[in-house]
């Protein structure tokens, strides 16, 4: 399952780091990862990880391939 | 900074049982709630826990509840108990506190900082809201989570139960910013304070930051617009501009400590490899930056920053991290603190020296009982099969050995022996370790000299060892005596293992020791029932059980053993029912599926009840399994006498003493029960000389209690009866009778057979005073005829329809009514009605229902 998630702000190059398994894109004012993202256990402890880094994540949404 | 607005929902949110603060990292939370104490709006000084990941196991969160409550003074009482296990804790623990709570004059409030942390576990949850159920007024609640928990909140806020304070309510509104500037000596245009409210939304920790970085910048008010004008994640840039503004040191030892939970200056020495984390640590404090204390000199990163900071760690020392931990598990084990050092080492992969340091500490016990076992076992999952040395096999023996994997336990055991000298001689702690396990391995394949033999090695052993090592680990000696008791119980050496498992029970009780404590006692129950002693034994259960509720240990983790000698006392009574619910709380043990005392005892008393119940094929049946060798131990000559007596009374019952002698001939060693119940075979068949000749071969020690005696004195007044010579029997009747008076033994008189009643009968003075007996004996009931082999036997069962029938019989019911009620014609009703007459003897309804209460089938 490809995953796109939006978080609020421009992530710095070290922040994305803590993502590696996504890519992420930052446009004016967020920053957009994506990535796949194997099943349901991943997805919420992706979330807890934002959400422990102070991040906001405010879109998220599955990718049709 | 004090903020009135939340302050005062604080104080209004006493007047309900739950407040929740709510909130993302870094939204002031704590510190909100911190603040309202301080200022003490709070109605009384709070119990504060702030929780830790570690406690997401019950027992461990609810012990640092109870811990954070008696720090106050404000009880719970010792009564309360304590869980003695990290999982599931057991009500009636919970309900004793609820209860204690509920008396108090004024409500605890008890505040669970960082609750998120716990808040995966519905247990806990569950367990919260039984306590909050059962408290009445006697407890506030107040909750400060990042997530919300899993109470039933939708109900609690139906009926306005709860006080919610929420991110939106935390978060800095335009006159606080302007205030919190204000104290750090800033001063901006309202535009400004606006600007940068909006841009932080509030969010208490960034705003501190903001603060922090404006101040070191060179110029405030540029940084300041730059920052309003930014779109960078907030947490992130501002983080690293502050930490930009730090010395190369400050930022060093913040970024390695970051895999840290608590930082003490000493470890992170270890991990920088320097020796100035005093004064900056020290520093860092007063800056009120990322940093606070938590006492006896460790330190705490604010949880938000620790996570960025490591991923700087990663960014900035790429390969760094394997060999931090490594460092932080060696500092931490060095300091005897394996609970903490166990994830490090996962992390590091540094497992030799991890289990190394864990024997030498003595800590071995730890993994099989007390409230870290679960936690420590767990962390030793991820040890490779590869690591080498004796001390890792010694862990992963223990680890087998508690989840009952003997061969697999003992195949490592055996190799750590094989090792002990890998590193040099071995110490005195890894001798130590080694023999405890071989103690406890001994236990479980019931080998007593094994058992014995370990245990000496485990005294040499421990002389080697300085005395307060040792009293730090007093749950070592309890294990080795719970282990080395039950061996030499199983192994029928009664006297030495009550001397084993006394001395255990006297050792100092903890949460470390309560279930050794469990254990010995219940033994001890079941050695006195064994002995004959069924109100002793009764006593020393009943100790087992309150220990373990105590512990708040839930039925199905203790031993089973206290309720099986409970079962048993009950049936020596005949109290049928009692013995039924006792025994089933046994089977309900998780160690009946392995303690093969359980397995025996259990068997054991299923086929008694059986026969009690008048079904001595049943109980015959039951027996079959017992007869097959265990597949681990040693058999126990006790059980086989036991089983052998068992099977005999049943046949006896069934009208075959032959089979019955036959049986008990097999083990002529047996004890005095299997005498006598070798010699009423020999009666039954009418050799009397035999059964007299048996009888005179007992021995009848002092030990022997009052349910050995009962049976002995009636086997004689028996023989004595079979003889005619019925003065005799008379006199022996009343002795068995007074002996059997204090613990009301009514089975041995009901198992006895017609003789008895036949002489009561004649002799109706003999039961005067006697009210305990059951009516059948008392010699004003007529017995049926039909039950002459045996009072409370059926010559033939009911079956289950006509068990329906004789109930409605019982209840005046007329044949048509009864034929409607279970859908049968009237005839069948009465073929039922005839072959029930028969079985129970019976004449007429009356009759039947009458033979029935008596036979108990009511």
């Amino acid at each position: 399952m490809r995953y796109e998630i939006r978080v609020d702000g421009e992530m710095s190059h070290t922040m994305t780091e803590a993502f590696p398994e996504l890519e992420s894109v930052v446009a004016p004012g967020q920053t957009v990862l994506s990535g796949q993202i194997a099943d349901e256990v991943q997805l919420y402890g992706l979330l807890t990880r934002f959400q422990s880094l102070g991040l906001h994540v405010v879109e998220m949404r599955r990718l049709h391939e | 900074m004090r903020r009135p607005r939340l302050v005062e929902r604080l104080t209004l949110g006493m007047q309900v049982p739950v407040t929740l603060v709510n909130g993302p990292a870094g939204a002031g939370k704590t510190l909100l709630v911190a603040d309202w104490i301080a200022m003490e709006e709070s109605p009384s000084r709070p119990a504060w826990l702030t929780v830790e990941t570690e406690d997401n196991a019950p027992g461990v969160f609810w012990t640092y509840v109870l811990e954070a409550m008696r720090r106050l003074g404000l009880g719970p009482p010792d009564t309360v108990g304590s869980p003695a296990r990290p999982g599931e804790v057991d009500h009636s623990l919970l309900a004793r506190l609820a209860a204690h709570l509920g008396e108090l004059t004024e409500p605890v409030v008890l505040v669970l900082d960082e609750f998120d942390r716990v808040a995966g576990s519905t247990e806990i949850a569950d367990e919260l809201e039984f306590v909050l159920r059962h408290v009445g007024e006697g407890l506030r609640l107040v909750l400060i989570s990042r997530t919300e928990p899993l109470l039933p909140l939708h109900r609690y806020r139906a009926a306005g139960q709860v006080t919610d304070i929420r991110g939106a309510d935390l978060a800095f509104r335009q006159e606080e910013t302007a205030e919190l500037l204000n104290r750090h000596g800033m001063h901006l245009s309202d535009r400004g304070v606006r600007a940068l409210t909006e841009r932080t939304g509030g969010w208490a920790a960034g705003l501190r930051l903001c603060i922090l970085a404006a101040q070191r910048a060179e110029d405030p008010d540029i940084f300041l617009k730059n920052f309003e004008a930014g779109q960078s994640t907030l947490a992130d840039f501002l983080l690293a501009e502050v930490l930009d503004t730090q010395s190369a040191e400050t930022q060093d030892l913040m970024v390695r400590s970051s895999i840290l939970e608590q930082i003490h200056p000493d470890l992170a020495n270890a991990l920088t490899g320097r020796d100035d984390a005093h004064p900056i640590l020290a520093g860092l404090r007063r800056a009120n930056a990322f940093v606070g204390p938590v006492g006896h000199s460790w330190y705490r990163l604010h949880p938000l920053f620790a996570e960025i900071l490591r991923v700087h760690l990663r960014v900035r020392c790429p390969g760094l991290e394997p060999e931090l931990h490594r460092r932080a598990a060696r500092w931490l084990s060095e300091a005897g603190r394996f609970a903490e050092a166990l994830p490090h080492a996962a992390a590091g992969g540094d497992w030799e020296r991890t289990s190394h340091q864990f024997v030498e500490e003595l800590a071995i016990g730890q993994l099989l009982t007390g409230l870290d076992a679960e936690r420590l076992d767990r962390l030793f999952s991820q040890m490779p099969p590869a690591t080498p040395g004796p001390a890792a096999d010694l862990v992963r023996t223990a680890r087998h050995l508690t989840r009952h994997d003997v061969d697999r336990g003992l195949d490592h055991l055996r190799r750590a022996e094989d090792n002990l000298h890998y590193d040099g001689p071995p110490s005195a702690a890894l001798r130590l370790s080694c023999a405890e396990l071989r103690v406890l391995a001994a236990r479980m394949t019931g080998a007593a000299d094994l058992a014995e033999a370990a245990a000496q090695d485990v005294e040499a052993a421990r002389r080697a060892v300085p005395a307060e090592r040792l009293e730090a680990h007093p749950e070592l000696r309890a294990l080795m005596l719970t282990d080395l008791g039950s061996a030499q119980l199983w192994a029928g050496r009664f006297d030495a293992a009550r001397s084993t498992l006394s001395a255990a029970v006297r050792l100092h009780d903890g949460p470390h020791t309560a279930f050794p404590r469990h254990e010995c006692l219940s033994r001890l129950a079941l050695i006195d029932f064994l002995r004959g002693w069924p109100d002793r034994a009764e006593r020393h259960a009943r100790e087992a059980v309150a220990e373990a509720e105590r512990g708040g240990l839930p039925p199905a983790t203790r031993t089973g053993v206290a309720q099986l000698v409970l079962a048993a006392v009950a049936l020596d009574r005949d109290e049928l029912t009692a013995a039924h619910a006792n025994l089933d709380q046994a089977a309900a043990s998780t160690a009946a599926a392995h303690d093969p005392i359980v397995l025996a005892g259990l068997s054991l008393l299923r086929s008694r009840l059986l026969l009690a119940k008048g079904n001595p094929e049943g109980a015959l049946h039951v027996l079959d399994e017992l007869e097959e060798p265990h597949a681990v131990a040693e058999p126990s000559p006790w059980v086989s006498d036991r089983t052998a007596l068992t099977m005999a009374g049943a046949h006896l019952a069934a009208g075959r003493p032959e089979v019955a002698t036959e049986i008990l001939g097999k083990d002529r060693a047996a004890g005095p029960e299997s005498v006598v119940a070798a010699a009423r075979a020999r009666l039954a068949v009418g050799a009397v000389e035999e059964a007299l000749e048996l009888l005179g071969s007992l021995p009848g020690g002092p030990e022997d209690g009052p349910a050995i005696t009962t049976r002995v004195l009636l086997a004689r007044a028996q023989a004595a009866d079979a003889l005619g010579d019925s003065s005799a029997a008379e006199r022996l009747t009343a002795r068995a009778l007074s002996t059997a008076r204090p613990a009301r033994l009514r089975r041995p008189f009901v198992e006895a057979g017609p003789w008895l009643r036949h002489l009561v009968r004649r002799r109706p003075e003999l039961t005067r005073g006697h009210d305990w007996l059951p009516p059948a004996l008392l010699g004003h009931t007529r017995v049926p005829h039909a039950h002459d082999t045996g009072p409370g036997l059926l010559t033939e069962p009911l079956s289950g329809r006509e068990h329906e029938v004789l109930e409605r019989l019982a209840q005046t019911m007329s044949t048509e009514d009864i034929a409607a009620d279970l859908h049968l014609s009237v005839n069948t009703v009465k073929t039922h009605l005839k072959n029930i007459y028969r079985k129970l003897a019976a004449t007429r309804r009356s009759e039947a229902v009458r033979h029935a209460r008596e036979l108990r089938l009511l």
